[in-house]
């Protein structure tokens, strides 16, 4: 096999491997706080693809418009949904698993919605940037360098909120400690429902960059709500820097499985890296023992 | 003296009473065949109930067993002759020892989602090989003819006979409650609520952690195998994403935990009251999904403790 495919399998996987982080980074975010997982993940993720696809189709606003929209309401329609369908069942018995079956509740009610309303063909969008980009033999296409530079600026960004700014330490204080951040006078259920809202709107900017590549279709949360899932857990649950290598490893180790082997058994040499991890590390690369 | 409460055992008196009746008072193919469907996601969410609810193991992979167990027992009956009744026992213990298999690396994982995810990344191994091993499974075209079970005395299976099917399910289902029940109650049951509520605290005590949590796994896998042979035997065709998608351990957890986890009666009537109720919303068309997960929301909401735990409050065993 040429070199060239191979490499540019891996610069692939990492693009694939930059939208795991910023859906894993979501889920990691709620869990640190709330400790709760949200199976209504890739519904957000849904909502930002269908509502840029939307936008597009009835009033042809420029995607420098359109995507900051999508991403707003569906930060609008997190935190909703945790005020409330989360927030009511917090303190109460069975806080393990109550949640669990809330936001799964929830994402059966968005995905059949999507169904209903918008129909079950799935729709494309076209790329953001037309063209490719082309380094000797090797080529990619100009719209994922653009999902490449973008998901690492809103990385980047995220991290320095969260490390620098009031709201960031708040967020890390309530992660830490509830009680000790209640004292600290931080309202604590309004940095949730902000938790909430940051982790969909992350989802929905992964939503709508990867809608020209996958397309839009009420399951398309789904899929990737598993792969997210599954990179939290391989980096460690609640760590950023955990949700970020682990999307880097589960998107490059797909692709380079699809060329050295087949995409049939892709998803199944990512699950055995998994489980080759968690034999070594039980909490995950970065997780902490306590979880 | 207390005297001891009753209420569960007239409970599951009345209902057994009730289930083995109605195909007389409703001989209707259709409303025979939903009663099958729910009693065997009883045993399912029984069996995942015993792990999760009892021994506090978060499994999101009990779909393989399921899958395993029918596979297992078709297999060996259209290719090795092996009669339907042996395969449901052989598919359970194919089952237990793939459940036990697993339970070795998840050992190591302490918190719920980690065992979730593991768990579930040997659930899709499975379902992935079933459906590329085209040669032995035929995929998702669909293992067809696998033989129905053989009859017994009055009991006639196979295609247009599903009162044998019905008492034959019955008969598990009665089996799998009075075997969990047991279970739960015996020095077993102490030692996985001990580890439940705190391993360390258990393993400081004596309690040999490992051993119970394997044992668990392989008890809860191999009724999920044996009633995976039972579908099998049933319905006869198997294709992966009947037997093994992430969408039956999704219906088992609601399932669970509308009835209530850690008892023994919720997992039943939620196996009951959801499968019914999907079945009842069918009037309704497209928009059933819809208010079932709607119903779930709400249902969570109003009863985060399960229905079976609301309905008789203050109840030890349930």
């Amino acid at each position: 096999m040429p070199w060239f495919i191979v490499v540019e399998q891996i610069l692939n996987g990492l693009v694939l491997g930059a939208i795991y982080a910023i859906m894993a980074s979501g889920l990691s975010l709620i869990w640190g706080s709330l400790k709760m997982l949200n199976f209504a993940h890739g519904e957000f993720y849904m909502l930002g693809g269908y509502g840029l696809y939307l936008l597009l189709l009835y009033t042809g606003l420029p995607l420098g418009v359109a995507v900051p929209i999508c991403v707003a309401a569906v930060y609008l329609a997190g935190w909703l949904v945790e005020r409330a369908f989360v927030q009511p069942l917090l303190d109460k018995p069975g806080w393990d698993v109550s949640p669990l079956i809330a936001t799964l509740g929830i994402s059966i009610v968005l995905q059949n919605l999507a169904l209903r309303l918008l129909g079950e063909r799935i729709q494309s969008l076209p790329y953001f940037v037309e063209g490719t980009l082309a380094l000797g033999s090797v080529r990619i296409a100009w719209h994922r360098v653009l999902i490449l530079l973008v998901s690492g600026l809103v990385i980047a960004a995220f991290v320095s909120i969260l490390k620098t700014t009031r709201l960031g330490m708040a967020l890390r204080a309530t992660a830490q400690d509830r009680d000790a951040a209640t004292l600290q006078g931080i309202n604590v259920r309004g940095v949730y429902a902000m938790t909430f809202g940051l982790s969909a709107a992350l989802a929905a900017l992964a939503g709508t960059m990867l809608a020209p590549i996958f397309s839009v279709s009420p399951w398309m949360g789904a899929a990737l709500l598993g792969k997210a899932f599954v990179v939290c857990v391989l980096g460690g649950l609640g760590s950023l820097e955990g949700a970020i290598l682990g999307g880097v490893i589960l998107g490059t180790v797909e692709s380079l499985a699809v060329v050295l082997w087949s995409s049939e058994w892709k998803d199944v040499v990512s699950f055995i890296v998994l489980i080759g991890v968690l034999w070594v590390r039980p909490a995950g690369l970065f997780g902490t023992r306590e979880w | 003296m207390v005297k001891p409460d009753r209420t569960p055992q007239v409970i599951w008196l009345a209902g057994l009473l009730v289930l083995v009746v109605l195909p007389a008072v409703l001989p209707n193919d259709y409303v025979v065949t939903v009663l099958i469907l729910c009693m065997l996601h009883a045993v399912l969410a029984s069996s995942w109930n015993f792990l999760m609810g009892f021994a506090g193991i978060f499994s999101f992979g009990h779909q393989a067993f399921y899958g395993l167990g029918a596979y297992v027992s078709a297999l060996l009956a259209m290719r090795a002759g092996l009669d339907p009744w042996l395969g449901l026992v052989v598919g359970g213990l194919a089952a237990a020892a793939l459940g036990a298999f697993i339970a070795v690396p998840t050992l190591r994982l302490r918190a719920a989602p980690y065992i979730a995810i593991a768990t579930l990344g040997f659930a899709e191994i499975a379902r992935i090989t079933a459906s590329n091993l085209v040669g032995l499974t035929r995929g998702e075209l669909g293992l067809v003819g696998i033989p129905p079970l053989t009859d017994v005395g009055p009991l006639r299976f196979g295609a247009g006979s599903r009162i044998g099917s019905y008492y034959a399910m019955l008969g598990i289902l009665a089996l799998t409650v009075v075997t969990l029940g047991w279970l739960v109650r015996s020095r077993v049951g102490l030692a996985l609520l001990a580890i439940r509520e705190s391993q360390d605290a258990a393993d400081s005590l004596g309690v040999a952690v490992t051993r119970y949590k394997v044992l668990a796994f392989a008890v809860s896998s191999f009724f999920a195998g044996a009633v995976g042979a039972f579908y099998a035997h049933t319905f006869l065709v198997l294709t992966p994403s009947t037997v093994l998608s992430i969408a039956i351990m999704i219906e088992l957890i609601a399932m669970t935990l509308v009835g209530g986890a850690g008892t023994l009666l919720g997992p039943v009537v939620g196996a009951f009251a959801l499968t019914l109720s999907l079945e009842q919303l069918r009037v309704l068309g497209d928009w059933r999904l819809l208010i079932y997960g709607a119903a779930l929301v709400a249902l969570i909401l109003f009863m985060p403790e399960g229905v079976m735990r609301r309905l008789l409050p203050g109840r030890r065993h349930l």
